[in-house]
């Protein structure tokens, strides 16, 4: 492999540094790392390897040193830190909450910003405000079904949506030879065959720059009967721009952007479901954009963003939260798109106190309730 | 170096103990973790907020080892090519225009233009062609801010460590460099390139190692303010700033406040030198208005 010894072959590696460990040492190992592996952490045979050469190394002073020497072979993200510490705990400690610990983990995924309790009231809010605008909201659907797989017109909408979105000019520059600037480096060079007389000419142009985008997607209560066409747009536009990032929230607030890389949308469709189980709950729009602030966005890269916000404005949450991270976020990004599905209904005005609080400062204020709608939308994101 | 010779280090404890001795405090899972990227041979992934010490993993490796730092800084759009090595043009061109005065042969002409002096070695090729006598330490900073095409790259590298310069021939590393990535975390990197790697995330330090950083960084400070200092710093990250103060940040107050001649922590203190610690403009006006003294009395509503 490198150095002056002769290259060492990896298989004879294998049993020679798994035999080196004492029996007890390595069946407990191996099974912590079939655990692991089996908590979704990414554990291949070369970390097997390296896990017990890991171990060779170190004097354990305790059970803690272990831990440390497979974790850090064995995780990848803090996330996955903490999953193997609890793997590890209930392994090593036998705690009897293998049931509690798979939910455990999935609660992991929902993460939000209250408690169990609070919840339940802002689902009896929700509730009612449902109750008083339901007729009004089902009158307004066209899209629900309608969004399949067997519906062409939206995924090449997407496509072009995507597309506009996803390009501007940067300042650095590319060879081409039709550019209208000349690169004197590369002429120079170039010219070096015909004695330094400037024969050849080396052009440049503008490259193009891919937008980031961050799209902020509501799957709450009262978005729900919006959830196949999101999903469908959420889709397409991750899949065109490779670097987006997607975040759904309804309470809790939970980043799907892995999720949406897999290839079958039918896949995709069902994970989504399994992993974001708060799929239509209440809603938190001020949490989610604190969320999208503090750790989404992280300076340096968020001038170049484009924030895409898909929300009705139904807030659950406080609206002065709303108002305070909208404000930053307009800062921080280069332009902030909001989609509200229930803009372009005949008797649409903002009455929700969230959409309220945020108007201000949204640059572009878009509708999305059919497919002449979402035309529209594309037209004009195409001006962002 | 391989496994059947000397370790690098003994023990986690020397890691621990050497660090200390260029006033880096160590705790037991990162000492654990450099003694097997180094025993390993693997690089080493650091993640962390901003401010909690991983670019400085680094340089106290390259102290405490006796051997020199390189930095490949990362950015967006950063160009492969870039990081191996360029090509001094106009020196080249200047000595073909030197050549055209005095009659030279062709084929020692071609060999000279193309030969190390004419060469720029960037970070990668550096790190590679480091003759010794130890190797070298690469520190590879914000590998998150680069892009998806530059990690393949970066993968490539990583596994073989050598370099082909068309020109000249093809350079292997004599010594494979100990290998420091460190990613702010603002978007997940490709799966290859963490599996290639140790990783470890590092957090916000405990007081107590808090108090003894501000301690050994800044001599002269009294242990009294020390103690008071980390108690605000310990305070001010429980708030949601958008960019919560680090390490680094204690440290600047704390040379700041010796430097002010402060000895007592009041609230007026901490309003009048908040930006010290605090870099948005935002941040400061949330610390106003909870107020300094609540958050010098440990609260943080």
């Amino acid at each position: 492999m490198r150095g002056d010894t002769p290259p060492a072959d990896p298989l004879k590696e294998v049993p020679s540094a798994l035999s080196q460990l004492p029996e007890t040492l390595l069946t407990r190992t191996l099974e912590l790392c079939r655990l692991a592996k089996e908590a979704q952490l990414g554990v291949t045979p070369g970390r097997v390897i390296d896990v017990a050469r890991s171990l060779r190394g170190i004097q354990f002073v305790n059970e803690d040193d272990f831990r440390l020497a497979l974790r850090t072979n064995l995780a990848s993200s803090r996330a996955e830190e903490q999953r193997f510490d609890r793997v590890f705990k209930t392994y090593w400690y036998g705690e009897a909450e293998n049931e509690g610990y798979r939910l455990g983990v999935q609660t992991e995924l929902l993460r939000g910003n209250f408690d169990q309790g609070v919840q339940e009231a802002h689902q009896d809010i929700i509730g009612q405000l449902e109750d008083t605008s339901a007729q009004e909201t089902h009158r307004n659907l066209n899209l629900t079904a309608r969004w399949d797989e067997a519906a062409p017109p939206i995924e090449h909408t997407v496509r072009a949506l995507a597309k506009r979105l996803a390009t501007r000019p940067s300042r650095r520059l590319k060879p081409s030879p039709r550019g209208q600037r000349i690169d004197l480096r590369r002429s120079l060079r170039r010219n070096m065959r015909h004695g330094m007389d400037m024969v050849e000419l080396a052009r440049v142009q503008r490259r193009v720059r891919k937008t980031r985008l961050v799209l902020l997607c509501d799957v709450s209560g009262s978005m729900d009967a919006f959830n196949p066409f999101l999903l469908q747009l959420m889709l397409g536009i991750q899949k065109e721009l490779k670097n987006a990032r997607t975040v759904v929230f309804s309470t809790a607030v939970t980043e799907i952007t892995s999720v949406l890389r897999r290839r079958s949308v039918q896949h995709t469709l069902q994970q989504v479901g399994e992993t974001v189980r708060h799929w239509s709950g209440g809603t938190d729009i001020g949490g989610a954009l604190t969320r999208l602030n503090r750790s989404i966005l992280r300076e340096g890269s968020a001038r170049s963003t484009v924030a895409v916000i898909i929300s009705d404005g139904y807030d659950s949450g406080r609206t002065e939260v709303i108002a305070r991270e909208m404000r930053a976020l307009r800062r921080r990004v280069r332009t902030v798109v909001w989609i509200n599905p229930m803009y372009g209904a005949a008797s649409f005005e903002p009455r929700a106190q969230g959409m309220k609080a945020a108007l201000p400062y949204i640059d572009h204020f878009l509708p999305a309730y059919n497919a002449q709608s979402l035309q529209v939308l594309v037209r004009e994101l195409a001006r962002v | 170096m391989s496994e059947q010779n000397r370790p690098v280090f003994q023990s986690v404890e020397a890691v621990q103990a050497q660090f200390a001795q260029w006033n880096y405090i160590a705790d037991r899972a990162l000492a654990l973790t450099v003694k097997l990227a180094a025993d390993l041979e693997k690089p080493l992934l650091l993640e962390g907020e901003a401010g909690v010490g991983k670019t400085e993993v680094a340089k106290v490796l390259a102290s405490v080892l006796d051997t020199p730092m390189i930095r490949l800084q990362c950015y967006e759009g950063l160009d492969a090519q870039t990081t191996l090595y360029e090509w001094n043009y106009a020196r080249q061109i200047l000595h073909i225009r030197m050549a055209e005065q005095q009659p030279q042969e062709r084929p020692l002409l071609e060999r000279t233009i193309f030969g190390d002096e004419f060469l720029l070695n960037r970070p990668l090729l550096e790190a590679i062609r480091h003759p010794g006598p130890r190797p070298v330490v690469l520190l590879i900073d914000e590998v998150d801010r680069a892009d998806e095409e530059f990690e393949a790259f970066l993968l490539e590298i990583l596994s073989d460590f050598q370099v082909s310069v068309p020109e000249i021939g093809t350079f292997i590393a004599k010594q494979p460099p100990y290998v420091v990535l460190t990613s702010n975390r603002t978007r997940e990197l490709h799966e290859a390139l963490k599996r290639r790697c140790l990783y470890l995330w590092i957090d916000y330090p405990a007081p107590d190692k808090e108090r003894e950083i501000i301690l050994r960084r800044v001599p002269g400070i009294r242990a009294a303010l020390a103690e008071r200092i980390v108690a605000a710093m310990q305070a001010l990250r429980k708030i949601d700033f958008y960019k919560r103060p680090g390490v680094a940040e204690s440290v600047d107050w704390s040379r700041a406040l010796l430097g002010l001649e402060i000895d007592e922590l009041r609230a007026e203190t901490l309003e009048d030198t908040a930006g010290v610690i605090l870099k948005y403009h935002d941040d400061i006006e949330r610390l106003h208005t909870i107020g300094a003294a609540t958050i010098l009395k440990g609260g943080t509503e």
